[in-house]
């Protein structure tokens, strides 16, 4: 118990209590966006959704003549026609790269409250794995995005992903002909884009599913205010920096330097100023220490403690099989079971201890106190009730 | 003065500058704690023990809704203390003698402004309302098993359906504003 004492006076914690509890003066607790963190992100992916289908349907992926006449129809030429022919489409491709943006930016915001609230390890750590997982694919995608407009920057980065791939021992040249869809840049390698930036956008719904596998009724959606806010903030955008195209990409030539669009392309900055090879044993070192972080050794190192919990004790004589607590569980901790032969009763509780969260909802969900937890039964709640107030 | 018994979640207000004991509050005599992991562990049966027991109020406390250090502990409570969820409260129980309060951890001082608050409001309240007075013999009681006998045996259906009902008298703080004070009438209803 002395140990938990050091968990809730955390510094960083209190930093987002305190930001939060400015946020909840302004906005009141029920529009707080802190407490929407993970619904966030679920928001702008369906926003990426939306105006990707959009530019999907006029998107040609070819690179012929790319670098001939403007007339010809291409990737970059199809791109141009969205931003400048069709009504409005800046402004869809506008929506689709800040959204993007957003998105990185709100996952980042939800690890950094998950982390600061120490809110990812122990039974959570299905959740933090995946997540990270997912903005790993997240930035595969934006990435890939990137590569799709086929102007000199796309050029640029295609060229620096393969010479990454091809410092890679052993699997490096099956990398670089999975990525170019051959052994050079032809239009099967754009094919190949678009493929990787829609697929794995498809994909990334399935590492949602996992994420959210524990999670009894996830919080997917802000109230409809915070939605029209961030879409406003994203227009705001679209029309206050409107994005462009560059020079549609020459394969002759050697285009060296390019925009940088810091949530995405920061792999990128940094293949300028390391070799391939540091630059992988960094960003697979970065990637393993985050995936690593729930795992108790490392949480020691941080924090230089573990508090044990007990995981919550269903009371067999007492259960009714009334399943509320089921209902009730955060983590979907417990199962309803046949009960055994001879019983009054058709079902029964089971908690899955490596579920477990030891935070006694299913306590508060009980009617009949059948379930409690080992460290603070519920019957010793109610005695020391009784003896406080009878003190006096 | 009227006794107020406190059921708190140890990740809401820290309680370590303002209480004396692991029971007590400074300068409080008649306002006792209970501790818990989390609001949602708190059951409508204690919050009636506490009342049968000798306690004019109870005041149940978890963290800002929205903000559990668990998942929706704090909301689960409030929806069973507004009759929203089972179990809840039983009808007998004097719903002007029971609030829920939802404070953060940085917020001790409000903690014991409402306290006293709500102190204040409960000893203007008639005694002779208080649930103990109630005949506690109005359960159904099941026939005895005969191969191997549960020691409850309240029958789960009726119970559960007998508690289903909401509540509207219910006074429940608003949450969110921490600064705001909310209305002190005793049926005042926010909701």
């Amino acid at each position: 118990m002395a140990q938990q004492q050091k968990v809730y006076t955390d510094p960083v914690n209190n930093l987002t209590l305190w930001l939060e509890d400015i946020t909840n003066k302004v906005l009141t607790s029920k529009y707080n966006p802190f407490y929407y963190h993970g619904a966030l992100p679920q928001f702008f992916l369906w926003v990426l959704f939306l105006s990707g289908l959009l530019l999907f349907a006029y998107y040609v992926p070819t690179i012929d003549s790319a670098y001939s006449v403007q007339h010809v129809i291409n990737a970059f030429t199809s791109v141009d026609y969205i931003t400048n022919t069709i009504p409005f489409g800046n402004v869809v491709r506008g929506i689709h790269r800040y959204a993007g943006d957003a998105m990185v930016l709100t996952i980042l915001l939800h690890a950094i409250r998950v982390w600061f609230t120490d809110r990812y390890r122990q039974y959570r750590w299905v959740q933090w794995v995946t997540g990270v997982g997912c903005l790993l694919f997240v930035l595969v995608i934006g990435q890939t995005g990137y590569y799709l407009v086929w102007d000199e920057r796309s050029l640029v980065l295609t060229r620096m992903t393969v010479t990454a791939f091809e410092a890679l021992p052993v699997i490096g040249p099956a990398c670089k002909s999975l990525f170019l869809n051959g052994s050079a840049i032809t239009n099967l390698t754009l094919s190949n884009f678009l493929f990787i930036h829609v697929g794995l956008s498809f994909f990334l719904l399935f590492g949602l599913w996992l994420h959210y596998v524990r999670m009894a009724r996830p919080v997917m959606t802000p109230p409809p205010v915070i939605n029209y806010a961030l879409m406003a903030i994203v227009l705001a955008f679209v029309f206050a920096i409107p994005i462009y195209m560059g020079q549609p990409a020459v394969l002759t030539s050697q285009p060296s330097a390019f925009d940088i669009d810091w949530f995405f392309l920061f792999p990128y900055y940094m293949l300028t100023t390391m070799s391939p090879g540091v630059f992988w044993v960094v960003a697979i070192g970065v990637l393993a220490l985050f995936t690593c972080m729930p795992l108790p050794f490392i949480n020691n190192m941080a924090s230089g403690q573990i508090e044990p919990f007990a995981a919550a004790e269903v009371v067999n004589d007492k259960c009714t099989g009334c399943s509320f607590c089921d209902k009730d569980c955060p983590y979907e901790a417990i199962e309803m079971v046949p009960a055994p032969a001879g019983s009054r009763f058709k079902l029964r509780a089971v908690v899955l201890s490596y579920r477990c969260s030891g935070c006694g909802l299913c306590v508060g969900a009980c009617a009949f106190d059948a379930i409690d937890l080992p460290e603070q039964p519920d019957a010793q709640v109610t005695n020391k009730i009784k003896s406080l107030l009878s003190q006096s | 003065m009227p006794k107020i018994m406190t059921l708190i979640c140890e990740r809401s207000c820290d309680l370590k500058s303002i209480t004396e004991d692991d029971s007590q509050f400074k300068g409080m005599p008649d306002c006792y704690f209970v501790k818990f992991p989390c609001s949602g562990m708190i059951q409508p049966l204690m919050i009636e023990a506490a009342l049968k027991n000798g306690a004019d109020g109870v005041v149940v406390t978890g963290c800002q809704i929205g903000d559990c250090y668990f998942r929706e502990g704090n909301k689960m409570i409030r929806e069973r203390l507004l009759g929203e969820r089972t179990p809840g409260l039983k009808k007998a129980v004097d719903r002007r003698r029971v609030i829920g309060l939802w404070l953060s951890r940085m917020q001790p001082q409000r903690l014991l402004s409402e306290i006293k608050d709500f102190s204040a409001e409960v000893s203007k309240l008639p005694a002779e309302v208080k649930p103990e007075a109630k005949p506690a013999a109005a359960k159904p009681v099941a026939p005895k098993p005969v191969v191997e006998a549960p020691s409850v045996v309240v029958a789960p259906a009726v119970e559960a359906k007998a508690e289903e009902k909401p509540e509207p008298k219910l006074e429940v703080k608003p949450e969110s504003t921490p600064e705001a004070k909310p209305e002190s009438t005793p049926d005042a209803k926010s909701e």
